[in-house]
């Protein structure tokens, strides 16, 4: 009978991996898993969507967006994104709307982490970077529109 | 191969700055090589990591949209003698880390 039970237990754990591994428990109790949906969207929106589960997203002067108003290199256009007046962040990604797929990099913070991210990204042509930040529950949004000289794609 | 990281950090009123760059080709996948007219293959960083005293504090995730030989930095609320980790992946399985004492 002890035989049967140890079955039993086994086969119940072994259904608890399936489920993770179907993804039917929360993702974030899976980290570091790369967010493939996201990074192939082709739309802003869309990007927006997969990550954050919604598109409605609020103006917040709190959320400021660095970025050249002209970039002579598009291959290399800094960007900054600080969100350190606003408390809590829990995320900020950086994208260009008229790339092929729009996100460019996605930033999750905990603990002692300050909301803020400076990095370079790649820009084909003229267009918009835009700037989302999860804090407190809610989505900010922050744009602005970079000109480009050189476009950074193709080389 | 693995991936070489430069951080640097100092902190300032309880507040970490820390500045990391790779060394990395960060290839999208549609670049074209005109001899041959096909793309070079993708070849970027995919996740990248904080830690502070061994605590995963921030992740990055990272597509081939990010310049060639990236550039991070961060702010963390950190005491000086922390111990700061970055730490690298990229989509063919290459790794980096780098290791630093804040000032």
């Amino acid at each position: 009978m002890k035989r049967r039970s140890f079955l039993k237990g086994t086969l119940a754990t072994g259904a608890a991996a399936v489920a993770v591994n179907a993804g039917l428990l929360t993702p974030s109790t899976v980290l570091a898993e790369w967010n493939k949906a996201a990074f192939e969207a082709k739309k802003v929106d869309d990007a927006i969507k997969v990550l954050y589960g919604t598109t409605e997203t609020v103006e917040s002067g709190d959320v400021v967006l660095k970025a050249p108003e002209i970039a002579e290199n598009g291959a290399v256009t800094p960007v900054t994104v600080d969100a350190t007046k606003l408390d809590g962040v829990e995320s900020i990604a950086i994208l260009a709307d008229k790339n092929p797929t729009p996100l460019a990099c996605a930033y999750s913070f905990s603990g002692p982490a300050l909301g803020y991210v400076s990095t370079r990204i790649k820009m084909g042509e003229t267009m918009n970077v835009i700037a989302v930040v999860k804090a407190g529950g809610k989505v900010y949004k922050t744009q602005q529109q970079v000109k480009v000289t050189i476009g950074g794609c193709g080389g | 191969m693995s991936i070489k990281i430069r951080v640097r950090g100092k902190v300032r009123g309880g507040v970490a700055e820390i500045k990391a760059l790779m060394k990395h080709p960060m290839e999208s996948g549609r670049r074209m090589n005109k001899k041959t007219g096909k793309p070079y293959p993708a070849k970027y960083i995919d996740v990248v990591e904080v830690l502070l005293n061994g605590t995963k504090v921030i992740e990055g995730e990272w597509s081939g949209a990010v310049s060639a030989n990236p550039y991070m930095a961060v702010k963390v609320k950190a005491n000086k003698g922390d111990e700061v980790v970055i730490k690298a992946h990229d989509n063919t399985g290459a790794t980096g880390e780098a290791k630093l004492k804040l000032k």
